[in-house]
């Protein structure tokens, strides 16, 4: 094997830094937060929330991982993060539903019978 | 280590959620007796309140779980509002739960904000703070989203969950940025990272963790959720949640600014100045367009969530310690006001018509709605002069020309909030009647409640030296 080919493997297989992780992190929130803005269907707005919920936990977990004295604590939070993404998508959808009952549409745009 | 002090600091807390299951429990078996379960639920609020009062009387403090939750005059003072206001609220909600044939579960939705609430006031781990928030909030979205005989009421709960899950991932960002540059999430670690000069992680940590927080407590530019959710909401819910998750939120707020990063200071305090000044007109200038008095008291709300912001940005010089003050006396304040007017809507209608020459035929509770406007606007001795008059000492004493901006506006606001206010007494004192004589029956927890808060408003002076005793002993400040 060439050596530029190995050193190009190594590169590929050394476990990544802590910026990488948290740049991806980051990314995935931008993109949810985008979609939450202009999405205008709530199941898929509650979809870009799962991606920005999962942005946040990346980062937690990365940082926990890299992090000298956090001793695998931010493991057990991002544990506790994904249980209430999923209690607030539960309850979200079931109201998600009763809208959908009383309206036959979801589309946050159409649902405005209060205003001022 | 967990030991007995533990379950004694505990205490407030595992009543609530002894009595949270046990309605639910006893709602299953007793599908039918919609008294037993409110009485059950209001006892559970009492309990809560009794517990968090025989501990402030013993003096009751320290720190547990590795200094992640923390026992002091401050939060036992946060908790006994949370729980008084529980109680009210599920007095006004108990006949009306028990139409809708859902009362255990409503009533449990209003504990386990409760519980959520009485948690937050306590935590001094970010991620204790985040996951006791989302223990308030989450049932909070069902509550408002609960009557099924309105339209509104989904419609308003789901805008409520929409914004609320997303301020909740940026307030959660925030809080894992900041975990991430101070490689812990207790506060006192915290501020060691916050001082000195600040790396750009840590501001970026720190302006998703007030944005988030802006989102919750409802102020400006944040508060476009505020109207719908609360005139959405079922009345007993728009009452609770306006005063009881709302004033736990800015005790925890607080403390995370005081403890956390103190050294910060001059940063925090200017964007609150920036956020007081624009919550105040944005909901005072929105309330005095509203002819529906829940919107109205909806956007009355978003302004009021600015007086206090005021008093965070007054958190700086000579009146920091008076500052604090302010923002444990409003948060009274403005809870039975707040609690009073919202619970006569119940009694009397949504309409500003339907308000008209409500003192012709029911005179007392046109007096007792006239208290609680009276007392929104800042007119002493009603409980809200006192809560303005503190943040405008505090604000005085800051020496800083930023400070005395936001309490020129203060002042502004407060004249421009009269009309509105004065509207509603208006329509009371001096308009034909338009709804007939005879009351309607029933309601008599309600009426109740309605005097004894307008009662406590108009003699809240009698609460001023306990409360500002037991600042000075908060440790805060």
């Amino acid at each position: 094997m060439p050596a530029q080919a190995q050193s190009v493997l190594d590169a590929l297989l050394a476990s990544p830094p802590l910026q990488a992780y948290l740049i991806v992190g980051a990314i995935m929130f931008a993109i949810g937060a985008w979609g939450a803005l202009v999405r205008r269907n709530a199941v898929v707005i509650f979809m870009c929330v799962e991606l920005m919920i999962n942005g946040v936990n990346l980062t937690l977990v990365a940082f926990a991982d890299f992090l000298p004295n956090a001793g695998g604590l931010g493991v057990g939070y991002a544990v506790l993060v994904i249980a209430i993404a999923a209690a607030e998508i539960a309850v979200g959808l079931a109201i998600v539903l009763a809208v959908f009952r009383s309206r036959r549409t979801v589309n946050v745009d159409e649902v405005t019978s209060m205003r001022g | 280590m967990v030991t007995g002090q533990t379950f004694v600091a505990l205490l407030p807390e595992l009543v609530a959620v002894g009595f949270l299951i046990l309605v639910l429990m006893v709602g299953v078996f007793f599908q039918r007796s919609v008294g037993v379960v409110a009485g059950l639920a209001a006892l559970g609020a009492l309990a809560v309140f009794g517990s968090a009062a025989g501990l402030l009387a013993a003096g009751f403090s320290g720190e547990f779980f590795g200094g992640g939750f923390v026992v002091d005059n401050f939060a036992l003072y946060f908790k006994l509002i949370v729980a008084g206001s529980a109680f009210f609220a599920v007095l006004a909600a108990a006949r009306w739960s028990g139409d809708t044939g859902d009362a255990p579960e409503y009533l449990t939705l209003i504990l386990a904000v409760v519980l959520g609430s009485i948690l937050v006031v306590s935590m001094r781990d970010l991620f204790g703070i985040f996951l006791a928030i989302e223990l308030a909030t989450i049932p909070s979205y069902a509550m408002v989203a609960f009557d099924r005989r309105r339209r509104e009421s989904a419609e308003g709960g789901m805008k409520y969950l929409i914004t609320g899950v997303v301020a909740s991932s940026v307030l959660l960002y925030g809080i894992v940025l900041i975990y991430g540059v101070s490689g812990s999430a207790l506060l006192g670690d915290v501020a060691r990272t916050f001082s000195g000069s600040l790396s750009p992680v840590a501001l970026l940590g720190l302006v998703l963790l007030l944005s988030g927080f802006a989102f919750k407590v409802s102020a400006a530019p944040f508060h476009f959720w505020t109207p719908d959710a609360y005139q959405g909401a079922p009345t007993s819910a728009a009452a609770f949640l306006s005063v009881a998750p709302k004033a736990a939120l800015f005790a925890v707020l607080l403390r995370i600014l005081l403890e956390g990063m103190p050294e910060a200071r001059p940063t925090w305090t200017a964007v609150m100045a920036f956020l007081a000044i624009l919550t105040m007109f944005v909901g005072n200038l929105a309330a005095l367009r509203q002819r529906n008095v829940r919107r109205m008291l909806a956007y009355s709300s978003v302004a009021h969530s600015g007086y206090i912001l005021a008093a965070f940005a007054a958190l700086q010089g000579q009146g920091a310690g008076q500052a604090v003050e302010a923002v444990l006396i409003y948060s009274a304040a403005y809870a039975v006001m707040n609690l009073g007017a919202f619970l006569v809507i119940d009694l009397v209608g949504e309409d500003a018509k339907s308000f008209n020459g409500l003192f012709r035929t029911r005179p007392a509770l046109a007096a007792s709605m006239g208290v609680f406007m009276a007392s929104l606007v800042g007119i002493p001795p009603f409980s809200g002069f006192w809560g303005k008059a503190w943040i405008i000492f505090s604000g005085a004493q800051s020496g800083s020309v930023l400070v005395y901006v936001v309490v020129g506006a203060l002042v502004v606001n407060s004249v421009l909030s009269v009309p509105y206010y004065f509207g509603i007494i208006r329509n009371m004192f001096f308009e034909k009647p338009t709804l007939d004589a005879a009351e309607p029956p029933g309601g008599g927890a309600l009426k109740a409640s309605v005097y004894v808060l307008a009662l406590l408003t108009a003699l809240f002076f009698l609460l001023i030296v306990p409360i500002s005793a037991l600042a000075g002993g908060s440790g805060l400040g």
